[in-house]
Parts: structure tokens; C-alpha cells; sequence
């Protein structure tokens, strides 16, 4: 009885060591300030300080405006899935170019950006151009823009990921309900939002629940290669925060951040799961 | 049950063999000479230099072959860092004691703060007194008697005007401003004749960093007000540190900064007069010898010190600094080796070919200023030897720095934020640093204290 226990025991030691004993390291050290050499117990201290910090609740509220990326994602993702799973003409290529961006690495695509969106960059030079003008703005060094520029980006590269998985799924969708609508007498628009989306509903929440871990968690490359967080902090993210914290030697700072972002993530991961078990159980 | 047991034997006898390799490998490595000769050794230079001087990493890389040729049991890597991450990469190297064998960091603080943390060792441990007295500004990174890092150029921020923009503007090109007043009404003229009158860039933050150390300072009679402040014994509230911050906004009001200076990076601010792109800037030495190639040396740009707008003492300083300088790991096995290195940095071949190659003056007595022939250097190292020299911003502690000075700066130039909000900003980073650095800011005290 105890062999596959035995069997187990390599990877589940494997796995403490990777995941485990890095996490409860993370939550040590938060209760902790000084270096790693000669830390000093401060309790909670940590996360009060965290809490009053004006820069960490501009980081946080940056993070969720990413959050309003999410849905933006989804639709824009959905509808070229849709359109493509047409079998327009020039599909795959469509595909791959809207695929492009996801492989590219984002610390190239970060410093693309940070040229083409400055005041007097491309972008804004083409707009002069065509005489728009008043459409040029200083997308990253506006305190106002500078989130939404960063959000931009994201959706533009993360995009090609959600129309893959999307493609992907309708492809394996079997193609008799589709014919049985058609035939019986459902339109373009019926088809795609009555018949096809409900069916790729789970994927659909996959890639929600993957998009949110994104912009919580994932978005640290183009923040500071775009914005360095600012100006001031007005694009700072809470990766950023935790960076900071962590670079300028605060520890426990950055480690209390992160124990935040990780109960953060983990809250909206368990509350997607569980919306997603109600929605099968109805 | 058999084939179990001879399976988990088999499995055992490997991992057995494969702790047993793993530990003879650990003993063979402990078991190297950990003997420190000074001409047998791997090192690893973690430079940066490039953006203060342009053509640095090209005569490390020289400097490096030559010496590696001449000590042929010396291998030296050498590591560039990049402008943004050079104190936030070596800070997290030192939290785990590992990384360079030589260091750069921007000096007095950035320097000092490793050395009180226990990251590195005296340099005047390794180095002859009879050497480091040719060395200039090592004033700079002394702290309990000792000095901590070697300086290698002395770089110095002018004040420039680009000629032929002010005679379009109808202005007196042989003239540039000599106080703030003056530099806003030739603003005022410049603007009106279509002309960007001052540039630089401050998406990173270090334009607005510029400005506290070039204008902010100008307020003070002392650097020692500005340790005050940082300590506590002084508000940075008060209009003396922080008015500056009005006169930064009053620019970006009036619209003389050039319009994206919130977009652009600092680096890319420098090279805006070059490219002749403005008519007013202050730039250093590295980025004014490159100017002179474009503008057409004396005749097509003006060189001078900062225009006044304070009342104390330091409004009249020049801003010279080493700038960057080069410290020895305390984790480093070759701590002699890595020192005689950096010695070798100071010969002669090695100071003249720094010159060539940057047109920035080296930090050292023994180079012959003789070898400035240009009107435009010898205008530039006249100002570099001024008695008063000094650069504020190497007095603040490196987190208040990235924290506070950087962002603070980019609140005006985005126009975000008020002054007010930038001095709040300022008080709450450098409270902040207190209470996460108790053991920083006990270090930094006493080195107050020693004057």
C-alpha cells in the first residue's frame, strides 16, 4: 500500500521545493524588514505601510483600469474567431498575422512602442500627416494616457492568443448544430451568438480567468519598458511596486506586495471556478 | 514484488551515485585556491559609463585586451549596465551576496549605501596612498576614513546654446544667459521665433533629478543643509530645497521645454541639442564634445555654467562630479587583482586614450591638460576645476532618489502633478525610507556626523 505513495513521493518533493517552500518563504519574509542577511521581525508592519502607500493604492487601482482590458479582449478575440471560423478567404493568414504579435517578445514590442507613442513619434506624426491632428496625443507622457497606452498594448498582443483558442474551439465544435440552425432558418448573427459562443462558453471563461492573471501578474515588461510606471506613478502596476520594493532592498515590502497580489489572484480564480460550476450545474 | 524491490534498488544506487558525484564536485570546488594573487584571476566588471560618455564601453574593451595581454593569467568579463537598472541590479546582487568582482555605481550615496550594507570593501585598502592621491573627487566616496570607489572621469554639465538659433531669434549669439531671467526672456524670444527653446527628456525621470541637482542647489550655502533635510533636522518643505520645483513648472507653463519631454527618455533628451533640435540645454561633457562636431565647435555653440536662480552659496558652484565610479564586492576572491586592475586604469596610456576616446577629462592629476587644444574643452575643464563643485543628487539616499527625485520631476514635466504634490511625494519617500531602512539611515547619520 505504501509503493505508490513512494512512486509519488519524487515529484511531490520536486514540486515542494519549485512551488512550496518559495511560497512559504514569501509569506515569511513579509512579516520581516532589513536584508536576508539580518532580517528584523516587524509583524505586520509590512502590509500596514503597503496599505497606506499612496503609490501601492495608484499601483492597484492601475491594475484593475487592466482589469477593464479584459472584457475589451474577449469581444475584439471572439469576433475575428468568429469571422475566421467563416472560412473567409486568406483565414490562415489573417490568423497568423493576428497571431504575429503574441510571439513576438514583449520587451522588443515594449521599446517598439515606446517610439512610436511618444509626443513626436511615429504615430503621432502619421496623424498630423493625414491632418488629424487633434488625435495626436502624448500617450505616454500623459498621466491620464499612459495606463490606457499600456492597456493598448496589451490587448494588441495578448489578442492573438484569445483568436487562436477561440478558433481552435469552434473548429472542434461539431458541425451539425451549425447546419440544423441554418436550416432552420437561423441568421449570420443568430448563428454566431445563439448556436456557436454558447457552445465555447468554458473556453471562453479559460481564457477570462487567463487574461485577469494577466493583467494582475503579467504585465510588469510592458510597464516598465513603456512608462517606467510614470509619469510619476500614474501607470505603476503592482509588479512594478513589488520591483521597487524589492530592488531598492525593502524585502519585506515587495514580499507582503506579492502575498497581496497572490490572494488577489487566487480570490478571482476561485470565484471564476465557482461562477463556472454554477453555470454546469444549471 | 521482486522487480519492485530490485526497480527501487536500482533507483537508489543511482541517486547514491549521483550524490556522491554531486559532492565530490562540491568538495573539488571548495577545494580550489581561494588565494587572492593578483595576476591570476577571473573577474567580472559590471561597467556603465557609455551614457555620461559616449565611447566608454569602447576603451574598457581596449583597456581590457591590453590588459589581459599583459597579464596573461587575468581574464576580465566585463558586464554593461544599463542606465535605468544600475543601482536596482547591483542592490538585488548584494541582497545575495553574489555577482561582479567590480562594481559601478553613481558616486557618494549609491556608492556609500553597498559600503555601509557590507557590499564592498575599501579601495583604499588595496590601493598605494601614493596612487589615490592622484586621483581627483575622491572627497566624494569617503566614509569613516576610508575610500570606497575609484573615480575615473570628472564630468561636468554646462550650460549650452546652440549660436545660429540665437541670431535667428535675434539674440546675441557670444551671449548666453548668465541668470534665470535672462534665460526666460531669450526663452521668450526663441519661442516667438518658432525656435524649442530649452530641451531635455524626463520619461525615466532623471531631467527632473538634473534639475534639483543643477537648480535645487541653488538655494543652499551648503550640501550639508540638503544631509539635514534628508535626516530629518530639516523640512524639505521648506521653500529653500523644494522652491525649485516652481521654476521647473513655470518652463513647462510657458511652453519652453520641448514638447515631448515627458515622453522622451533622458538619453534621448541629451542628444535633442545635437541634433539641433533646441537652442538651450545643459548636457555633459561627453554629450558637449559631441555637440562640437555638429554645431561646428566654438563657432556654432556657446559653452557656460548653469544661469543663477538662487540666493545661496552653491548658486554660484559648478556642477562637476565623478559621476560614476568603480568599487571592489566584498564577496569578490580577487580583491587585489581586481584592484590592481583598476589602477592600471589610471596609467597614463589609459587616461589619454580615455580622453581620445570620450572627449570627457579623466579623473586624475597626472593628465596632462595640455592635451586639451580645443577652445570648447578648455572653456569645459576650466569650469570642471572650479573651486566649488558638487552634485546634490549623489547626497540623496539612493531609494528617496528613485523614489521621490525621479517621479516628483515627471509630475511637472507631464504636468500631473503641482509642486505641492511633488514636495508631499518628496517628505513621504524620504519617511518611508527611514522606517524600511532603520540600519541605512543610522549609517547615513553618523556619515553626516563626520562631516
Amino acid at each position: 500500500m505504501l509503493w505508490p505513495y513512494l512512486y509519488v513521493l519524487p515529484a511531490v518533493g520536486a514540486m515542494a521545493f519549485a512551488f512550496g517552500y518559495p511560497l512559504v518563504q514569501v509569506i515569511r519574509d513579509s512579516f520581516y524588514a532589513g536584508n536576508f542577511a539580518s532580517p528584523i521581525w516587524v509583524g505586520l508592519d509590512n502590509y500596514r505601510g503597503v496599505i497606506e502607500d499612496p503609490a501601492f493604492h495608484q499601483s492597484l487601482v492601475n491594475n484593475l483600469k487592466l482589469l477593464l482590458a479584459v472584457p475589451v479582449l474577449l469581444v475584439l478575440g471572439l469576433a475575428v474567431a468568429l469571422v475566421l471560423n467563416d472560412r473567409i478567404r486568406g483565414g490562415r493568414q489573417y490568423q497568423a498575422i493576428v497571431f504575429l504579435p503574441y510571439v513576438l517578445p514583449a520587451a522588443a514590442i515594449g521599446i517598439a512602442f515606446s517610439f512610436l507613442l511618444q509626443e513626436n513619434g511615429v504615430l503621432n506624426t502619421a496623424l498630423r500627416e493625414v491632418h488629424l491632428g487633434p488625435l495626436a496625443q502624448d500617450w505616454l507622457g500623459s498621466s491620464r494616457l499612459a495606463i490606457v497606452s499600456v492597456g493598448g498594448l496589451v490587448i494588441w498582443q495578448q489578442l492573438g492568443f484569445a483568436v487562436v483558442v477561440f478558433t481552435a474551439a469552434l473548429l472542434a465544435l461539431p458541425p451539425e448544430t451549425a447546419e440544423a440552425a441554418r436550416i432552420d432558418g437561423a441568421g449570420w448573427w443568430s448563428l454566431q451568438l445563439r448556436v456557436l459562443v454558447p457552445q465555447i462558453r468554458p473556453v471562453i471563461e479559460l481564457v477570462t480567468v487567463i487574461m485577469v492573471i494577466t493583467m494582475l501578474t503579467w504585465v510588469f515588461t510592458y510597464v516598465y519598458i513603456l512608462t517606467s510606471g510614470g509619469p510619476g506613478y500614474a501607470s505603476s502596476v503592482m509588479e512594478l511596486y513589488i520591483w521597487r520594493s524589492f530592488s531598492n532592498g525593502a524585502n519585506g515590502t515587495a514580499a507582503s506586495v506579492a502575498v497581496m497580489l497572490l490572494g488577489m489572484a487566487s480570490v478571482l480564480i476561485g470565484l471564476s471556478l465557482w461562477v463556472r460550476r454554477r453555470a454546469v450545474a444549471a | 514484488m521482486m522487480m519492485r524491490t530490485r526497480v527501487l534498488a536500482a533507483v537508489g544506487a543511482a541517486v547514491a551515485v549521483a550524490v556522491a558525484a554531486f559532492a565530490s564536485t562540491a568538495a573539488s570546488q571548495n577545494a580550489r585556491p581561494a588565494a587572492d594573487d593578483p595576476n591570476d584571476a577571473d573577474l567580472t566588471y559590471w561597467y556603465w559609463g557609455e551614457d555620461d560618455a559616449p565611447g566608454a564601453n569602447g576603451w574598457l574593451k581596449k583597456q581590457v585586451a591590453l590588459y589581459e595581454k599583459a597579464h596573461p593569467n587575468v581574464k576580465i568579463t566585463v558586464v554593461t549596465q544599463s542606465t535605468d537598472t544600475l543601482t536596482s541590479a547591483f542592490t538585488t546582487a548584494a541582497q545575495t551576496k553574489s555577482g561582479p568582482d567590480i562594481a559601478t555605481q553613481w558616486a557618494t550615496l549609491p556608492v556609500l549605501t553597498p559600503a555601509w550594507n557590507g557590499s564592498s570593501v575599501p579601495i583604499s585598502d588595496y590601493v598605494p596612498a601614493k596612487e589615490i592621491k592622484n586621483w581627483i573627487g575622491t572627497s566624494e566616496n569617503m566614509s569613516g576614513g576610508k575610500l570606497w570607489a575609484m573615480p575615473q572621469y570628472l564630468l561636468g554639465i554646462p550650460f549650452v546654446w546652440n549660436k545660429a538659433l540665437f541670431k535667428k531669434a535675434g539674440l546675441d549669439p557670444n551671449k548666453g544667459p548668465k541668470t534665470w531671467a535672462q534665460l526666460l526672456a531669450a526663452a521668450k524670444k526663441l519661442k516667438a521665433a518658432g525656435i524649442t527653446p530649452f530641451g531635455m527628456g524626463n520619461k525615466d525621470g532623471y531631467g527632473g533629478a538634473w534639475f534639483f541637482s543643477l537648480i535645487g542647489k541653488q538655494n543652499l550655502n551648503s550640501i550639508d543643509e540638503l544631509k539635514a533635510a534628508m535626516i530629518g533636522k530639516a523640512k524639505f518643505s521648506d521653500p529653500k530645497y523644494s522652491g525649485f520645483y516652481g521654476a521647473l513648472a513655470d518652463l513647462k507653463k510657458k511652453g519652453y521645454l520641448n514638447s515631448d519631454v515627458a515622453s522622451i527618455s533622458f538619453t534621448q533628451g541629451l542628444q535633442l541639442f545635437g541634433q539641433k533640435k533646441v537652442a538651450m540645454s545643459w548636457i555633459t561633457d561627453g554629450f558637449a564634445a559631441g555637440a562640437a562636431k555638429t554645431l561646428g565647435g566654438v563657432k556654432g555653440m556657446g559653452v557656460g555654467p548653469i544661469p543663477i536662480w538662487g540666493k545661496g552659496k552653491l548658486a554660484r558652484s559648478f556642477d562637476t562630479t565623478q559621476s560614476s565610479s568603480a568599487f571592489i564586492t566584498s564577496w569578490s576572491k580577487h580583491p587585489r587583482a581586481a584592484a590592481q586592475f583598476l589602477t592600471f586604469l589610471h596609467t597614463p596610456q589609459a587616461l589619454r586614450a580615455w580622453y581620445k576616446a570620450t572627449g570627457v577629462f579623466p579623473a586624475d592629476k597626472r593628465f596632462p591638460a595640455s592635451l586639451v587644444k580645443d577652445p570648447l574643452a578648455k572653456q569645459r575643464l576650466k569650469l570642471n576645476l572650479s573651486p566649488v563643485s558638487v552634485w546634490p543628487e549623489n547626497f540623496v539616499p539612493p531609494q528617496v532618489d528613485g523614489n521621490a527625485d525621479l517621479p516628483a520631476g515627471e509630475l511637472i514635466t507631464s504636468g500631473s502633478g503641482s509642486p505641492a504634490d511633488a514636495v508631499k511625494l518628496w517628505e513621504r519617500e524620504i519617511a518611508k525610507w527611514k522606517s524600511q531602512h532603520p540600519d541605512e539611515f543610522r549609517a547615513y547619520s553618523k556619515w553626516v556626523a563626520e562631516g
